[in-house]
Parts: structure tokens; C-alpha cells; sequence
């Protein structure tokens, strides 16, 4: 599977600098000669609770209402729901980005503090992650409305009101909060990893101190900065509570047009169209992730 | 491998009997039940007729359902003797996802009557009006598949403090964001198009109201383009009111059960009554429901004058029994759509004519909203 040459890319990729026994390593010993045996469960649960209903989608949307290819032909030929895909596509990219930008400083402070300064720094990224979903995304609504929070805040100072809630602005924003724990926790693992020693030692042979962290850290720490991305992006494509409470439904994503079709038209064979047609998207992405990451894992072990 | 090939045996075994399960196979069939010789009367129920029979009631929870619940519902299972499981909110995949693999759960269900009236024969099965008395219902609003469950209003609401001294006199002004300036709220619930938005619009372009249908779309979405810089959409109805309770919007188009609890909290804004529309919910039996006689009986109970006074003093919705005489307060009664002077203002909404075009008006919809 794609995803599994990926995270052994992950690994593999770090270890040359890390001096730390492998992790992958420990916990195939640990697992004993039957790991077969091991995944078992796991494997059962995905069939039964993932697979077979994800074929039933799949089915649905070649067969529901007639068999042949109906319902991604309807999908293809209505505007609206390329701009919907598209507008899906760029959301994630935006929170995707915006994540990288405020994890990866926040990663790397988190390896160069003391541990008391890590542990509350963690504290602070696991928090949220602990808090229910529908929790944070209320209090966003809180938060972002024009009579909101942090409208008073700017008003009092005399800007604003800015409209925040019910666009995309608002959404990115709310989607940014609850995906970067899934940011920060892969760069954090990865950087941690990296030897502290290297940067001296670059600047040791006369390299500048920028140039030194983005010719030698940076690089070190990509495999950290993809697992992150793919995480974020994933997971934001599908996202549905956060988009339809902080959104307007005129920038609906592919999730809430994926409800209208299912539970509001009851029309299943579109719903599943919509799905597969994500899905494949989806595995795209991983696969074009998956290759450009080999790609800059043999370039930083040459 | 020994070991492993025993392992998969029990897992096996395990995951088909969950399956099996899941798939809830033998289910009991009806049972024979008597519910008396007679006329049905609305309200009523033969004394312990339904022992050993459970029924679900599908509603859409909150303050609602606990209404049905205490007026209708759980006094109807003291009587009958049946046993009354509540479960929601009303879900139409899921309704439909029981009705197609024929393991139907759900008994009576509350849903959106242009909806029932659409699904009568698909997901819905006829209802014998032998067993439900509609003498009482108010004419024209008990159908084929469904009897109304309440009634209550899209209904106008302005900020009294900023348009107290001249309000809005009805959708005309509420298009009018020259003479009214501010942000107005209207529906744009996903997966839904109901009566509202464009029969507002259109009588705001000038067509008579009792002239409406069938609706003008294109005309209808150009007049809501006009405006539509100064509109906010609500998708569930706990939005719409947190819209009007945090004053985000001026004037707003609502369900007049959300007016009313804004307006107890405190929400400084006012209904204007003129040109509302009636809007209701309806209660139905699916097809395949395992017991549609015990089903049909409870809706009967649900329809007399007394449980509909009760369900109305409890949510704050107008009742379905002509006889019914709630006691409200003054803020209550105001909010009661079958008021002789509210009645005469509504617009007329050909229900019909949505049931027959829901689906292609909710393409409609969704593509003016995403547009």
C-alpha cells in the first residue's frame, strides 16, 4: 500500500540522523513472530466497518438509479459541483498551508526549549486535541461572529467589524485550530530527531546561520513536514461539522453537497458518485506524496 | 500456522454473528390486535387494546418531541398498554435505508409535511382514516400518508428598536434595503427547499399573492440576487435564533417557533404578521412499519383536542384540533398562527404543487445558494 511505503519513507529518512535506536524497529521485535496474528483484529474491524460499507458506496454510485456511469456523468456536467471540488481542494490547501506556517516554528521551538517550557508547549497543542470537535467549532462561532468577540475587541480599538463567520476566511480559520495538533505532533517527532549537533557543525565549516538551517535542518525535516501535510489535507478535505456551522452554504464543500445528495434529495448513486470521485482524488494525492517523497529521501541520504 | 487459522474461525464466528445481528432477523409478527367497534374518536384509544406492542415515535427532539412526548405520546402508552420508545431526530436516508432493506423501525414519524406528502407510496404508506378521525383537523391539512403534527409560520421579524417607528409592512420591505438598511437572515438549510425565500421574493417583485404558483424560480433568484450582499443564511433553527439573540441581523425570515423563544429571551424584535406563511409538520407511517394499526392508533390519540392543547402549551406550536383550547400567556398566545386575525393575513402556499417539485426545487436552490 501507498501509505505504508510512506511512513517507512518517514522513518527511514530520519534515521540516518537520528542516533536514537529506529521506532519501527522496536516495535516489530515487540510484536513477536506472528504479527499477521497481531493485526488480525484490526483488519476484521476495517472490513466490516470500513470496507464493506465503503464498497456498498462505491456500488450505490455505479448502480443507483440504473447501472452504467450516470452519476459521474451528472457530476462532470454540473458547474456547480466542479466549483464545489475545487473550492474543496483550495479550502485544504489553504488550511494545509496556514498550518505548516504556524507548526513548523512552533515544532521547532518545542525542540529547543527546556523540558518544562516542552511539557507546557505540548500541553497547549494537546489540550484542544482533547476537547470536543463541535465544542471548539461553537466557540469559533462565538468567537467569529460580527457581534462577536473578537470583532468587540477590534472595535474598541477602532477597526472593523471584519465579516468572519459564514465565510471562508472564518472557515480556514476554524479548520486551521482543529487540524494543526495533527500538524505540530509529526514535524515534532521528526525534528526531535534531528541532531542538535549539525547546525553548529555547518556553521563550524562557515555556513550563515540561515543558510545553515535551510540547507541542512530543513531538509532533515521534510519527512516530518509531509506526514503533516498529507494529515491535514486529508483530513480537511473531508470536513463537515466545522464548514457547515462556520460557513455560509454558498461556499458549501464537497461534504455538505454530499449530504444534500443523501439526505436531502435521497439521492444515494449521486452521494456515492461524489464520494468515490473524492476518494480518487484523494489517492492521488497520497500516491503524487508518496513518489516526491522518495524522490527527497534519497536526495538528503546521498 | 494452527494458532492464527483458529483465531480467524472465532473471528469469523464472531463478526457473522454480529452481522446477523445487526441485520435484526425475526422480527415478531403484528400482533393481532382490537381496537373496538365504533367511529374512531380523536384522542382516544380502547382501554389496554395494544398490550405487548412497541412502538417508536421519530421526532426531531428538543422541546418538541418532549412536548409530544408528555402530551400525546406516553399518555397514549399509559392507556393502550403498548410500550412507546422515543427516537430521533428524523433522519430520511435513514428512513429510507429501513424501508429498502425492509427492517423498518420507526412507527410514526414526525417529518416536514411537503415532504410526507411527497413520499406518500414511497417511503410512506397510505393511512386508513377509519382508524384516525381528521373530523377535527382543520379542512385540507390531513392528506392521504399524513396528518399534521402542528402548525406554525415562516414568518417576518424586524428589530423593534431600529425599526419600531415605521416597520417593515411585509416582504416588500424586507427586499427594500434602501429604506430598511441592515443585514436580513433567511434559510438556506442544506438538503432543503421549503415555502419562504422565493414566494417572499416574488411578491416583492409585485406578483399578487394568491398568484404565486406555479413559482417563478428565475424571477424569484434574480430579485434574491438583488439583495443578496445583505443576506445572511441560517441552516438549522437554533442558528436562526442565536442570529436574532446576538442582533447579527436586522430583520430575519424564521420559523415562528424560533420568534417566539428569541423573543421570550429577551431578542428586541417584533413579527409582522402580514403575508406569513403557514408551514407544519406532519406525522406519518412508513411502508414496512412492523404494527401500522398500533401506529395509526397512536396518531388518532395524538390528533384529540386536549393533547393538541397540551402540545401547544408545552412548545409554543399551534394545535391541529379545532377544538383545542390552549392556555398561554400573553406572549404565547400572541405566536398562536390559528388566531382568526393571524389566519386571514397568511399567504397562500400550494403545498401540492411543492410536493410534486421538492426535489427539482431543491437542485434550484442549492444552485442559487452555491452559486
Amino acid at each position: 500500500m501507498v501509505l505504508d511505503q510512506l511512513s517507512g519513507d518517514v522513518s527511514g529518512a530520519a534515521r540516518p540522523a537520528a542516533d536514537a535506536p529506529s521506532p519501527a524497529r522496536t516495535a516489530s521485535d515487540a510484536g513477536g513472530r506472528r504479527p499477521a496474528l497481531l493485526i488480525l483484529p484490526a483488519l476484521i474491524a476495517l472490513a466490516a466497518f470500513f470496507l464493506y460499507p465503503l464498497a456498498l458506496v462505491a456500488w450505490n454510485a455505479f448502480t443507483d438509479p440504473t447501472p452504467g456511469l450516470g452519476n459521474f456523468v451528472w457530476f462532470f456536467s454540473e458547474p456547480a459541483n466542479l466549483a464545489t471540488l475545487g473550492r474543496t481542494f483550495t479550502t485544504a490547501l489553504w488550511v494545509t498551508a496556514v498550518s505548516l506556517l504556524l507548526s513548523y516554528p512552533y515544532a521547532y521551538a518545542m525542540t529547543v526549549a527546556g523540558p518544562r517550557v516542552r511539557g507546557l508547549l505540548m500541553m497547549l497543542v494537546l489540550l484542544p486535541f482533547w476537547t470536543s470537535l463541535m465544542v471548539r467549532t461553537f466557540a469559533w462561532v462565538i468567537l467569529l461572529q460580527d457581534t462577536g468577540v473578537i470583532n468587540q475587541l477590534l472595535g474598541a480599538v477602532g477597526l472593523g467589524p471584519f465579516s468572519l463567520i459564514r465565510t471562508q476566511t472564518g472557515v480556514i480559520i476554524g479548520m486551521v485550530q482543529l487540524l494543526m495538533p495533527f500538524m505540530v505532533l509529526p514535524l515534532y517527532a521528526v525534528m526531535s530527531g534531528i541532531d542538535g549537533r549539525l547546525l553548529p557543525a555547518a556553521r563550524s565549516l562557515g555556513a550563515r546561520p540561515a543558510t545553515a538551517f535551510v540547507t541542512v535542518y530543513m531538509p532533515l525535516s521534510l519527512p516530518g513536514v509531509s506526514a503533516g501535510c498529507l494529515t491535514v489535507f486529508i483530513s480537511a478535505l473531508g470536513f463537515y461539522i466545522t464548514p457547515a456551522l462556520l460557513g455560509s452554504p454558498t461556499d458549501a464543500l464537497i461534504s455538505q453537497q454530499i449530504f444534500t445528495q443523501v439526505n436531502g434529495l435521497l439521492k444515494w448513486g449521486r452521494g456515492g458518485a461524489m464520494g468515490v470521485v473524492l476518494l480518487g482524488l484523494t489517492l492521488v494525492m497520497i500516491a503524487l506524496l508518496a513518489v516526491s517523497l522518495r524522490r527527497a529521501g534519497r536526495r538528503v541520504s546521498r | 500456522m494452527p494458532t492464527i487459522s483458529r483465531f480467524v474461525a472465532v473471528s469469523a464466528a464472531a463478526a457473522s454473528l454480529l452481522l446477523a445481528a445487526a441485520c435484526g432477523g425475526g422480527a415478531p409478527a403484528p400482533a393481532q390486535i382490537d381496537l373496538g367497534s365504533g367511529p374512531a374518536a380523536a384522542g382516544t384509544v380502547k382501554k389496554d387494546a395494544l398490550k405487548d406492542v412497541t412502538l417508536t415515535f421519530v421526532s426531531y427532539g428538543g422541546v418538541y418531541q418532549k412536548g409530544q412526548q408528555d402530551a400525546a405520546a406516553d399518555p397514549f402508552a399509559k392507556e393502550s398498554g403498548a410500550r412507546v420508545l422515543q427516537d430521533g431526530p428524523t433522519d430520511y436516508a435513514k428512513l429510507k435505508a429501513q424501508v429498502d432493506s425492509s427492517n423498518v423501525t420507526w412507527d410514526v414519524v414526525d417529518s416536514d409535511a411537503i415532504w410526507a406528502q411527497a413520499q406518500c407510496g414511497k417511503l410512506l404508506q397510505p393511512l386508513d382514516y377509519s382508524i384516525i378521525d381528521k373530523s377535527k383537523v382543520p379542512a385540507g391539512l390531513a392528506t392521504e400518508c399524513s396528518v399534521p403534527a402542528m402548525q406554525y409560520g415562516m414568518v417576518l421579524v424586524y428589530n423593534a428598536k431600529k425599526f419600531g417607528a415605521n416597520p417593515p409592512q411585509g416582504w416588500a420591505d424586507f427586499f427594500d434595503t434602501a429604506k430598511f438598511p441592515g443585514k436580513r437572515a433567511i434559510p438556506g438549510v442544506p438538503g432543503d427547499a421549503a415555502p419562504g425565500p422565493w414566494e417572499a421574493a416574488l411578491i416583492a417583485d409585485g406578483v399578487a399573492p394568491d398568484k404565486l404558483f406555479p413559482l417563478d424560480v428565475e424571477r424569484a433568484n434574480k430579485k434574491l440576487t438583488s439583495v443578496r450582499s445583505n443576506l445572511v443564511f441560517w441552516k438549522t433553527g437554533a442558528e436562526s435564533q442565536q442570529l436574532l439573540e446576538s442582533g447579527e441581523v436586522d430583520m430575519a425570515m424564521v420559523w415562528s417557533g424560533r420568534a417566539y423563544a428569541a423573543v421570550k429571551n429577551g431578542a428586541p424584535f417584533q413579527v409582522q404578521w402580514n403575508q406569513w406563511m403557514p408551514i407544519m409538520d406532519a406525522i406519518s407511517v412508513p411502508k414496512g412499519a412492523k404494527n401500522p394499526k398500533a401506529a395509526m392508533a397512536m396518531i388518532n390519540y395524538y390528533l384529540g383536542a386536549q393533547q393538541q392543547a397540551k402540545l401547544t402549551e408545552l412548545t409554543s406550536y399551534s394545535p391541529v384540533n379545532t377544538d383545542a383550547k390552549p392556555a398561554l400567556d400573553d406572549l404565547g398566545t400572541s405566536f398562536l398562527t390559528t388566531r382568526p386575525e393571524v389566519a386571514s393575513k397568511a399567504t397562500p402556499i400550494d403545498s401540492k404543487w411543492w410536493a410534486a417539485n421538492q426535489e427539482a426545487m431543491i437542485e434550484k436552490w442549492s444552485a442559487w445558494l452555491g452559486a
